[in-house]
């Protein structure tokens, strides 16, 4: 059994395991940290960001991915605090520039408050957040995906550009990718910005930061939904 | 030669070297560090071994071949000790009047001395020269000193006596508490206390405790760790011997680049000379310390610098950094204990167990002690290796030791900290170098590159070439440094092909802002620097090329245009013929169509009459 820690996430005070993912913790809890690169029981790399946060140390704050942050007696979190927002916001504006077809990340705009984009879009889909890389090689034990090159340069690729004989052809790399989520059919402000979701946003809004397992949720993956095995694969 | 089997061992070796070097009467040392080489010493240093045989010198001269002294702008260069006169850009011709006068006959050869551009006095013996006089060259004196090819100079130079001396007088607790009393800072640019780290190492549980020296340098212009590691491999070894002691680990590494040849096979030669004198491997100098180390080659990426990307690429893996909310000294290299110094780091700490903490302390400010090698380059008289007392301003680096601007121009801008650093101003050269000041001043301390712009430069292109380089570099794993720094260069691009907007310039801080806090590593964290002091020091350069479409230094082509003025035309038509774009009309009278013009300048250069203006 291990050590039970306190932490404090947003002033509420939780019960957690000594070491256990500060993100998953606080979703958990009820405290709505967006999220996308992080699966429950996939080791965290910390590529997409939206999860950051604040810790608190005295005077001393300083920003880290939640999703590889472990908890630790007495931490304090703060994950909505005014840089925390204004930093997500800003991440995840520049992931919608580089996708904005995707419903992921349209939704993930949606629930961070971002509905325009300051930089021009780009048609791009990969936002490489690595979870197909990581599923083949964690939990096929497949290594079948990995990432390829440096900087703008990197991109998913599969060994020497042929499917090797370990693919089990699970497709497991497609369910868990954010960029393959059927998009709503509902009408586009701008290019690539949808607009449905303002009824979700206003409610995420108001109810501050607890998680009531919102439709934008389920659409960005969020690890809430994967953690209570809600997101059935399709 | 045998195993030591302990200090005594090694002290009457060190004697019985002694005696040797001091047969010779005469030392002729002669620089081979990578610049020199590439200056062609090499073929200098082989007439010279020639001319010294030839001549029936060789028992009494000693030719010494060592690392780099760090004045390349003057290279090859030869010393003739003990009278220590210097003789500069040495080529093989000189040689048969080198050894037949001076060497024979101990007359100077004025032709070869070193000119004072400031003073445009002949200069005889390196000392005096202002170069040399204003540094403190704790560091890299012993380069000029020693063969780096060869232990026994370096023993003989009482080399490997601090070990001796943290070996059998002081426990490894003492040697932090020196360490700590020294106050030395790490050299690699964060500036982390180095006892406090190796005392959280010390402490950390593990099954086996690791030491890695980081020599995986790949600023723009900086070769300080590069000259240490090749012209004194065995005081970085000596050091990491000290402080595996100190840290209770058994075995190292020597991250080094591979582009860094030299480097990397002195480092080897080194280690294998430690080896069989029984000063790395099992039962030290006959005690029960236990060390070795092995030298691992870097692929060339920038970001294997960073202390978790540098094990990650230790253990084989892809050079990426990890998130550091646990540290490196508690679960690094295999997961275990692992404590990461810069080479110059090591290279200070067998001179502090040696000499004592006070005499490391006496030099430097409050916070930050000792003397930083820096590499100062670009538009100064005199660039080359400089090493100067913490606290030292830049003021007096780039005028008393770089000697001032270039052909009478005016010095604007100093960009410290390689390319995660920033630019300062002139006016702010009464800043002292330190850690503290310069963070607070917006750049940073870095490795210590110190690249020296004048009037010529364009900031705001400076600024885009230096995140052009972190572009490059960024591994790409986080969403911050790969797309933020892509799209603070697409902004930055755009500023300097005419398209910019005071939007743009918003966006541009605010994104700054967001990679800064928001990215994995120090690679995202510090690559808006570059952005962020140009606009603290040299907005109004950025507001003239957004709104006036200018660009006051008249390096960006796309916003330069220009001008034939008629009255000053001769009408020769040399830059008709020279235009490569055919951008230059002729009817009546010359005029340069902006349309065709593709600002190369070379109108401007060829005009006899400087009839040619940018506007």
């Amino acid at each position: 059994m291990a050590n039970m820690v306190t932490i404090t996430v947003d002033g509420a005070t939780i019960q957690a395991p000594e070491g256990a993912i500060v993100l998953e913790v606080a979703l958990e809890a009820g405290i709505c940290i967006p999220n996308l690169c992080h699966m429950p029981g996939i080791t965290p790399i910390g590529a997409c960001r939206v999860c950051i946060v604040e810790v608190v140390d005295g005077e001393r704050r300083t920003m880290t991915a939640s999703c590889t942050l472990e908890a630790k007696d007495g931490m304090v979190v703060e994950a909505h605090s005014g840089p925390v927002l204004r930093a997500r916001r800003n991440i995840v504006e520049l992931l919608l520039a580089e996708a904005p077809n995707s419903r992921a990340i349209q939704d993930l705009a949606a629930r961070v408050g971002v509905t325009a984009s300051r930089y021009p879009m780009r048609n791009g889909n990969c936002v490489m957040c690595g979870r197909c890389v990581r599923i083949c090689d964690e939990v096929w034990q497949s290594k079948s995906l990995g990432f390829v090159g440096r900087g703008g340069e990197r991109h998913v690729a599969l060994p020497f550009n042929t499917r090797p004989d370990l693919c089990k052809r699970c497709n497991s790399c497609i369910e868990v990718c954010p960029m393959t989520i059927t998009p709503c059919p509902g009408p586009m402000t701008e290019p690539g910005i949808c607009s449905l979701c303002e009824s979700q946003v206003t409610m995420v809004e108001n109810i501050g930061d607890t998680c009531v397992l919102c439709e934008l949720g389920r659409g960005f993956q969020c690890a809430q939904w994967q953690l209570r095995g809600l997101l059935a694969p399709t | 030669m045998p195993r030591l089997q302990g200090p005594a061992a090694l002290e009457s070796y060190r004697e019985k070297l002694k005696d040797q070097l001091a047969s010779y009467e005469l030392t002729v040392t002669m620089c081979a560090g990578t610049a020199c080489r590439a200056c062609s010493c090499l073929p200098v240093v082989e007439a010279m071994s020639a001319e010294i045989e030839s001549q029936g010198l060789r028992d009494k001269v000693h030719l010494r071949l060592t690392g780099c002294h760090g004045f390349c702008e003057q290279g090859p260069l030869a010393i003739i000790d003990p009278a220590g006169i210097l003789y500069c850009h040495v080529r093989e011709e000189d040689v048969p009047g080198i050894v037949a006068r001076t060497i024979r006959h101990g007359e100077v050869i004025d032709e070869l001395l070193y000119v004072d551009p400031v003073s445009g006095n002949a200069v005889m013996q390196e000392s005096e020269i202002p170069f040399y006089k204003a540094q403190d060259r704790r560091l890299l004196s012993n380069n000029r000193r020693l063969s780096p090819t060869s232990i026994t100079d370096y023993i003989a130079a009482g080399g490997y006596s601090a070990l001796v001396k943290a070996l059998t007088e002081l426990s490894p607790e003492q040697v932090i508490g020196e360490i700590k009393a020294s106050g030395l800072r790490g050299r690699g640019g964060g500036g982390y206390l180095t006892a406090r780290k190796w005392e959280q190492c010390r402490r950390a549980p593990g099954k086996q405790h690791f030491v890695i020296c980081n020599a995986d340098e790949g600023d723009p212009g900086a070769y300080m760790d590069r000259s240490l590691l090749e012209g004194n491999p065995h005081s970085v070894l000596e050091g990491m011997l000290i402080g595996a002691y100190a840290i209770g680990a058994d075995a190292g590494y020597v991250y080094v680049r591979n582009e860094y040849p030299l480097a990397v096979s002195h480092i080897r030669e080194a280690i294998e000379q430690a080896r069989e004198l029984g000063l790395l491997g099992g039962e030290i100098l006959g005690t029960e310390f236990c060390f070795d180390v092995k030298v691992a080659r870097g692929g060339g990426a920038f970001v294997c610098g960073e202390s978790t990307a540098l094990m990650a690429s230790l253990e084989g893996g892809v050079g990426e950094p990890r998130a550091k909310d646990v540290h490196t000294v508690a679960r690094g290299y295999l997961d275990q204990p692992t404590n990461l110094n810069n080479v110059e780091t090591w290279a200070n700490i067998p001179q502090i167990i040696s000499n004592g903490a006070a005499w490391f302390a006496a030099q430097g400010t409050e916070q930050s002690k000792g003397t930083k090698i820096f590499a100062l380059t670009g538009h100064v008289k005199n660039t080359g290796l400089v090493e100067v007392a913490m606290g030292t301003s830049l003021q007096q680096i780039i005028f008393d030791i770089g000697g001032g601007p270039q052909d009478g121009k005016k010095i604007k801008a100093v960009q410290t900290g390689g390319p995660s650093g920033g630019c300062l101003p002139a006016a702010e050269f009464g800043l002292p170098v330190d850690y503290e000041a310069l963070s607070a001043a917006g750049s940073m301390m870095g490795s210590g590159g110190m690249v020296v712009m004048d009037d010529s430069a364009c900031m705001v292109d400076v600024a885009r070439y230096f995140l052009n380089f972190l572009h490059d570099e960024s591994c790409g794993k986080c969403v911050p440094c790969r797309l933020g720094v892509d799209r603070m260069l697409e902004i930055l691009t755009d500023f300097t092909e005419g398209r910019g907007t005071m939007e743009q310039l918003d966006t541009l801080k605010d994104l700054a802002w967001t990679v800064s806090v928001g990215s994995l590593c120090a690679l995202g964290k510090t690559s808006c620097n570059p952005v962020l002091s140009t606009l603290r020091y040299f907005e109004d350069e950025y507001i003239a090329h957004i709104q006036e479409r200018r660009c006051p230094a008249g390096v960006c082509k796309a916003l330069t245009r220009y001008v034939i003025d008629a009255d000053l035309c001769v009408q020769c038509g040399a830059c008709y013929e020279a235009c490569p774009q055919v951008a230059i009309i002729d009817d009546s009278h010359y005029w340069i169509d902006v349309e065709l013009c593709k600002g190369c300048g070379l109108c401007v250069e060829i005009c006899p009459s400087d009839a040619i203006s940018r506007v």
